[in-house]
């Protein structure tokens, strides 16, 4: 099989937080991944460990301290603000935990407006947002308002958004936390059918090694180091395993 | 995002908390309607002194007899012009017409009824200087004053509340038991700033002087009227007048004038001066009305901001940029003061003009500049009282604003 390009290369990225009472937190150490195209990858570990603080450096929602991270072969490392707006605009579609909707607009606003901030016609948006609800099968619920959906059918908006784009990367940050386990494998199922027939590149942050099971790699994360990096396990005792070597 | 786009965003943003709204933007309506209330009333006091000296004429000079003093000790009374002085004011290249006045008041009797008045004594040229036209028969010549007739001009109320005829022209009337036939009947001209100008009895001033008063010095009067030609110069011609007088009334150098001279064109253009004060004082106080609403303003675009945070964390998340969400800040500020400038136009526009026709009836003055400044109000107040909020928004940290419950 064909070998993907990267679309992700983080090179010892560290992270480090000021304290309020002075001084500075590192939360990440030395991190070097990287994540070729079409993959369906999970960050994993244990609350406070560090992968959301990955993940938003992933998302170029936060830079990093020091290190370098590569997005589609840019160094967006030092970018201002308004550039990693862009990127991410262009290039990432993000998926929340609790889905992030705004509650005021309807549905389809709610999926139009990555493509409003990039500039894109009102009929085109209107075509684009509606061929993402039905694909997430909500196209008669367009004029609702978010308030008015049950969590499943918020988290399938979300992820229309997120598709709306067209981006080759999705980036889920515990996309089935706010979820009951039926729902929770509905909208995994639904990740394994964007990556698998659409070939969309899934980046998922979970602490669950259950629902890690439905990505094809784990990043585990612990005290802000990676500890495996490899295909998911048979048995979650492998990345505990690797928890205790680090703390060794 | 295009401009539709920013005003749809914004509007469904204002009309999410519509009561908040209605009361940022009811701040606003108030400061813009008593500003506009206060431009109609300022112009209207304006409008109606210019008026009312035009009528009188710019080129109206009034000479008053004043004590004469003599190293500041007054020395004797006001009987200071004569009629001769008039005459030879009359002689100045300048003057038009000129004419000695002297006003007392007095019962006017016809039949049964009395009514009482002022009596002013002039000469004929007094209808020129005060532009008095007469509806019914004439106004009294020279003859007349020359032979202190007993001929008399009446205003039209004066008319009215002696009970005459309509035509009362040769009608008897008596003032002070000395019967006068009516020559003629003024025009209306409404009120002045100086009274009614429509109650008067206006008869030869020889007949004043010998005949109702009974005076000892006949020939004394205590006021001047004059006009002068368009193009004259005001200020050459009072010089000229004060070097005649004081020669004439034999001043020394040191003597203070025993006269006053009054322009009518100095008058108006102080008293324009002072109404354009008063105006100005008027819209200063109504700005500050204004001032508040647009702190209201401030105050619901912060606590917007605040509210939200998480908003504008997915929003940027998504790609907008800093300047994207400036922009829809900024645009409902501008939206907010923009709804209530130009209610607060239509409320100020109409209760000014409303009240001034069916409750004053006077045709309040149709400015355009409230207009203009409305709008500019709306686009100041709206910018000035949205950039903080907008800038505090903008600059919110993605990951912050995401996590903000």
């Amino acid at each position: 099989m064909k070998k993907q390009p990267n679309i992700i290369a983080l090179n010892k990225v560290n992270k480090s937080f000021p304290l309020a009472i002075g001084g500075t937190q590192q939360v990440l150490f030395d991190i070097t991944f990287t994540i070729a195209s079409g993959e369906f990858v999970s960050i994993m570990g244990p609350s406070g460990s560090g992968k959301s603080t990955c993940m938003n450096i992933i998302g170029a929602l936060d830079s990093a301290t020091s290190g370098t991270y590569e997005l589609y072969g840019k160094d967006i490392t030092t970018m201002s603000a308004d550039d990693l707006a862009t990127i991410r605009n262009e290039y990432i579609g993000f998926v929340f935990q609790n889905f992030n909707l705004l509650p005021k607009r309807t549905i389809i606003d709610n999926v139009m407006l990555p493509l409003m901030y990039r500039g894109i016609t009102i009929d085109d948006r209107i075509r684009r947002a509606r061929e993402m609800l039905r694909l997430v099968g909500l196209e008669q619920f367009e004029t609702y308002f978010p308030p008015q959906l049950s969590g499943g059918m918020k988290q399938r908006v979300a992820i229309a958004r997120a598709l709306a784009g067209n981006p080759k990367l999705i980036l889920a940050d515990e996309p089935t936390g706010s979820l009951d386990s039926k729902m929770g494998n509905e909208i995994l199922r639904f990740f394994e059918k964007l990556n698998r027939d659409f070939g969309i590149t899934i980046v998922m942050i979970t602490h669950e090694f259950e629902i890690a099971q439905y990505s094809r790699r784990i990043i585990h994360i612990f005290d802000g180091r990676i500890t495996y990096d490899g295909p998911v396990p048979k048995s979650e005792t492998t990345l505990l395993n690797s928890e205790k070597r680090h703390k060794k | 995002m295009t401009i539709g786009d920013i005003l749809k965003e914004s509007w469904i943003s204002i009309s999410g908390n519509k009561l908040r709204s209605f009361l940022t933007v009811l701040g606003i309506i108030i400061g813009v309607m008593a500003v506009v209330i206060m431009v109609a009333v300022g112009e209207t006091v304006q409008k109606s002194i210019t008026d009312q000296f035009s009528s009188l004429g710019t080129n109206t000079i009034v000479v008053r007899a004043s004590a004469a003093r003599s190293g500041g000790v007054r020395m004797g009374n006001k009987q200071t012009l004569t009629i001769t002085d008039a005459d030879q004011i009359k002689r100045l290249s300048d003057v038009t017409f000129v004419s000695p006045a002297q006003m007392g008041n007095s019962q006017v009797i016809y039949g049964n009824k009395n009514w009482s008045t002022m009596i002013l004594g002039v000469s004929p040229d007094y209808a020129a200087i005060q532009d008095i036209d007469v509806e019914h028969g004439t106004f009294f010549d020279e003859n007349a004053v020359k032979n202190a007739a007993t001929y008399a001009v009446i205003g039209p109320d004066t008319a009215i509340e002696l009970g005459l005829p309509e035509n009362p022209v040769g009608e008897i009337i008596r003032i002070q038991n000395m019967p006068f036939v009516i020559v003629g009947v003024m025009k209306a001209r409404g009120d002045s700033a100086f009274g009614s100008q429509d109650d008067m009895v206006i008869i030869p001033i020889t007949t004043l002087k010998k005949r109702l008063q009974g005076s000892k010095f006949p020939d004394a009067v205590t006021m001047i009227a004059l006009k002068i030609y368009n193009d004259s110069d005001n200020n050459v011609v009072i010089e000229q007048i004060t070097s005649l007088l004081r020669q004439r009334h034999r001043l020394k150098d040191t003597d203070e004038d025993d006269f006053i001279i009054t322009d009518m064109k100095q008058i108006m253009e102080t008293m324009n001066t002072v109404t354009g004060y008063l105006k100005l004082l008027l819209i200063a106080i109504a700005a500050v009305s204004l001032l508040v609403g647009s702190i209201g303003i401030m105050n619901m675009m912060l606590t917007s901001v605040a509210e939200r945070t998480r908003e504008i964390g997915i929003r940027k998340a998504i790609g907008a940029r800093e300047n994207v969400i400036i922009i829809q800040f900024l645009s409902e500020s501008v939206m907010i003061s923009f709804i209530g400038s130009m209610i607060g136009l239509v409320l100020g526009v109409g209760l000014s003009q409303g009240v001034g026709r069916f409750i004053l009836h006077y045709n309040v003055p149709f400015s355009i500049w409230p207009v203009i400044l409305s709008v500019s109000v709306a686009v100041v107040v709206g910018l000035a009282s949205g950039v903080m909020p907008a800038i505090k928004a903008a600059k919110l940290n993605p990951i912050d604003s995401l996590r903000y419950e």
